[in-house]
């Protein structure tokens, strides 16, 4: 083994400590701007917008993480303790709406619930011509689009944590004379409590960050706010000052999950470990049961899967597909896979130092390159942009700017199945290999590389298809030439040209399908930003 | 004859293939920065829709063989651009929506100074700088857009009247970023002063409320449906609604045109050639282009605007050019105007 340290220490520290200053740095710039902006400014903005952005913000996190935990326990708690027919398609199928972009989610709601739009038609027949329903361009547009896009997390986390739970603890309660529901409530609950808290903290640092749909749904909060100041001012000074209470809102979130997640470890029941016992519930309850499940998911996909594909069948949509729009596609696969690239190639040397050599060096560039979490698009690109401008301009406005903003922003969730995949590797593996023989070179090739090989193509598929539908970045930094799919659904959909938008849209849940399969099957934490 | 790479066991080469699939990632990036800038091809940032650019741009490249390489975004965002790359922009053309990006542009030093006879012969001079670093293409004006069941035409006068307490939620504005709002709320703070400015800017947003909108179409859209009565938009966004959907109960209203009022806002798109441009002639092909009369016609048939060229009609559903004034700011001025404008829309917190 100190044979390979001494091979890889040196390039290898190199190469992850100039990837976690490429990371940070940036990040320092914003910051440094922010605080040392004229106090003017602040005073202006600190009386004017902060106040309704900051309160628009955290008003649709928590109106988003009370419903998420509403649908998502209550979906969790439906596939793993009830039997009912197709139970199993059911486990899968509420997983879906992560494969929607919140941009197109939003933009289908939009038209659905909008003025003169189907919903409202429906309900006018019921309620009369004059009936209104409320329009979706507001907190409670923004609150149901994101609760129906994001709740999955929570259903992920509460099903895992109801499969893991030991049942007897539930039948004590039983035993005791406790009712069916007091035992939910004074019972389950409680112990799914970390888990609960961990998948919240997700959602809100998700929703904290959006671009797309609030954007679209005209709901201002700080990450749209950013984007607007970045593209309506001449300078950026403002820009950095909302970015600077979006990266503290940000962290608190993320520490937040972090917290429980770790908190969430000494639950592990031991001992007599028994899976709990589906109960049937007779037609009655499985007609109810399945009309629910049908009803959400038929809300966060199936009806807006539907609406895509009959919009990209019209006409109008069909002479958008030509060259064109293969070029976009293209475009689209290019920077995905530059990305995801780069992303690997950064993000191994970060986890394998800090993991076979866990010096505090090492540690904290691994743990800087987790800063993406707390950089909503936006911002990233804002960080990305100042510290081009001031250190490497002869690289702004190419294709390297804008990878490097993907990089920084997405290679938290590539880390998220590398470090894993470094760590099942013990150094006693290739010790052993060693002795039995193999030189360097072969114990790389025929134990390291194929044991971690599958953490790697995870990783990388990961940040291909995060990369694929990055919004706010792309419409910042691209260059010349280089729109994209999601540029294309974003540019049509803002001007309601719902059919337009919708080639793109359905390509690019199309090609979001697979990564559910390995979120489910992996390590699913990985997918959880801006999926 | 052995490969260099064959060789038995070798320390080096996880490490080599590490280094090699680094390189070969930055191999990729670095042509596509060569593929932007080729010869007869012309690269241009738009700040205007690019459903309203693109169809003239493309019969430009049909009549010339000149290929356009369209980077279409927001008007300042690409002024912005354009002042960080300086002489690294790949940019040879900037078109906007708006003369006060266009001014400050060339304030800046970023747009070239020309001598064209054909643009002086066709533009006339308050439609383009002293020095023709830049050059209006087609004018619009801030107009009142309303629903003809909901609002009747004598009961609009001024925009200012928009602020009245009466317009309650019946109206739908633009949001704060969009250039076409700061010239026009630049144009009645040069009219009417600062307070009274933002006294009706204040009263809009309240009237407003949450119906602020990033896009004109989106505007014209609300008031044909009835979900507001009126909104504030440039006037071809109306027509070109009205082309589509002939049906719609939509009305135009040129506003500031009685006694003592101050006029209709005018603003123009307009184009300039870059300073870094290396391809001087072609950019200069496309302005005579787009300032002939075939080209003026284009912006007329196509996009519904007013054009520039004194020869060349309007179409005739627009409100005739000659039976209104417009305000008496010149465009040159839209430039140092709006920073202070800036600042009081973000005073009053307009979204």
């Amino acid at each position: 083994m100190t044979a390979i340290y001494r091979q890889f220490t040196s390039p290898l520290q190199l190469i992850a400590l100039a990837s976690a200053g490429m990371i940070v740095l940036p990040l320092g710039y914003v910051l440094s701007q922010a605080f040392s902006a004229d106090p003017a400014v602040w005073s202006r903005l600190w009386t004017t917008r902060i106040p309704e952005l900051v309160s628009n913000t955290l008003w649709l996190a928590a109106g988003v993480a009370i419903l998420t935990v509403l649908l998502g326990v209550s979906t969790a708690w439906l596939v793993t303790r009830i039997e009912f027919p197709g139970r199993r398609m059911w486990e899968g199928a509420l997983v879906l709406p992560l494969a929607m972009p919140t941009y197109v989610l939003a933009y289908v709601y939009s038209y659905l619930l909008g003025f003169g739009g189907p919903v409202e038609s429906l309900w006018q027949l019921l309620a009369g011509p004059q009936a209104r329903i409320p329009s979706p361009h507001s907190f409670f547009g923004a609150t149901l689009v994101m609760t129906l896009d994001t709740f999955p997390f929570v259903y992920l986390l509460s099903r895992s944590a109801l499969l893991s739970m030991n049942v007897s603890f539930d039948e004590v309660a039983r035993a005791s004379g406790v009712s069916r529901l007091a035992t939910l409530w004074r019972v389950t609950l409680p112990l799914m409590r970390p888990s609960l808290a961990a998948g919240v903290a997700l959602v809100v640092l998700y929703v904290v960050s959006d671009f797309g749909a609030v954007s679209l749904l005209r709901y201002q909060t700080l990450t749209y706010a950013v984007y607007q100041q970045m593209t309506g001012r001449s300078d950026n000074t403002a820009a950095s000052i909302l970015s600077l209470l979006l990266v503290c809102m940000a962290l608190v979130f993320l520490l937040t999950e972090r917290w429980f997640r770790h908190r969430s470890r000494f639950y592990q029941t031991t001992g007599r470990f028994r899976l709990p016992v589906r109960d049937r519930y007779g037609w009655m309850g499985e007609t109810l049961v399945t009309a629910y499940l049908t009803l959400i998911v038929g809300a966060a996909f199936g009806l807006p899967a539907y609406l895509l594909v009959t919009w990209s069948l019209s006409p109008e949509a069909q002479a958008t597909v030509d060259d064109r729009f293969y070029g976009f596609f293209m475009n689209s696969a290019f920077l995905a896979g530059c990305a995801a690239t780069v992303g690997v190639l950064i993000g191994l040397p970060l986890a394998y130092l800090a993991n076979r050599k866990p010096t505090w060096l090492n540690l904290g560039c691994l743990q800087a390159a987790y800063a993406g979490y707390v950089l909503p698009g936006p911002v990233a690109a804002l960080a990305v942009l100042v510290l081009c401008l001031h250190v490497t301009p002869f690289v702004y406005g190419s294709v390297i700017v804008l990878i490097v903003a993907y990089v920084i922003h997405f290679l938290p969730a590539g880390l998220q199945s590398l470090e894993p995949a470094i760590q099942q590797v013990t150094p006693n593996l290739e010790e052993v290999a060693r002795t039995l023989g193999l030189g360097v070179r072969q114990t790389w090739r025929r134990v390291t590389l194929p044991l971690v090989r599958n953490g790697f193509v995870v990783a990388w598929v990961l940040m291909f298809l995060q990369t694929m539908k990055e919004l706010p970045a792309t419409l910042l930094l691209r260059p010349v030439g280089f729109d994209t799919l999601a540029i294309r659904v974003w540019m049509e959909a803002t001007e309601e040209y719902y059919q337009l938008a919708a080639p793109s849209a359905l390509l690019i849940v199309l090609l979001s399908l697979p990564t559910l399969v390995l979120l489910v099957s992996k390590d699913w934490r990985s997918g959880a930003e801006k999926l | 004859m052995p490969t260099p790479f064959s060789t038995d066991i070798s320390p080096e080469k996880p490490r080599a293939r590490l280094i090699k699939g680094a390189l070969c990632a930055l191999a990729l990036l670095i042509p596509l920065q060569a593929i932007a800038v080729q010869a007869e091809s012309l690269t241009i940032y738009s700040g205007r829709a690019e459903r309203l650019i693109k169809p003239v741009l493309d019969s430009f490249s049909a009549k010339t063989g000149v290929r356009v390489e369209l980077l279409s975004s927001g008007t300042t965002e690409l002024v912005n651009r354009l002042k960080a790359e300086g002489d690294r922009t790949a940019a040879d053309v900037l078109i906007t929506n708006d003369a006060g990006s266009l001014e400050q542009a060339r304030s800046a030093g970023l747009l070239r100074p020309l001598n064209m006879r054909e643009v002086e012969r066709a533009v006339p001079s308050q439609f383009r700088a002293p020095d023709n670093a830049w050059i209006g293409l087609s004018g619009r004006f801030w107009v009142i857009v309303y629903n003809k069941t909901l609002v009747k035409p004598h009961e609009l006068r001024s925009l200012l009247d928009l602020a009245e307490p009466r317009w309650k939620s019946k109206i739908a504005i633009p949001n704060s970023g969009s250039e076409y709002l700061q010239a026009g709320i630049s144009v009645i703070r040069a009219t009417h002063g600062d307070e009274k400015t933002r006294h009706f800017l204040e009263g809009l947003k309240d009237n407003a409320g949450s119906e602020v909108y990033q896009k004109s179409s989106q505007i014209v859209d609300a008031v044909a449906k009835g979900q507001v009565a009126l909104g504030i938009v440039n006037h071809y966004y109306v027509y070109r609604h009205l082309a589509a959907q002939p049906t719609a109960p939509l009305a135009v209203f040129m506003p500031d045109q009685h006694d003592g009022g101050m006029g209709a806002i005018m603003n123009v798109t307009g184009i300039g050639i870059t300073k870094a441009s290396k391809h001087v002639d072609s950019a200069k092909l496309l302005i005579e282009f787009l300032v002939a009369q075939a080209g003026q016609r284009l912006f007329a048939d196509l996009d519904k605007e007013y054009p520039i060229h004194p020869d060349v009609k309007a179409d005739p559903a627009l409100i005739e050019r000659k039976s209104f004034r417009a305000a008496q700011v010149p465009l040159t001025k839209l430039a140092e105007l709006r920073e202070p404008t800036l600042t009081l829309i973000e005073q009053v917190g307009l979204r």
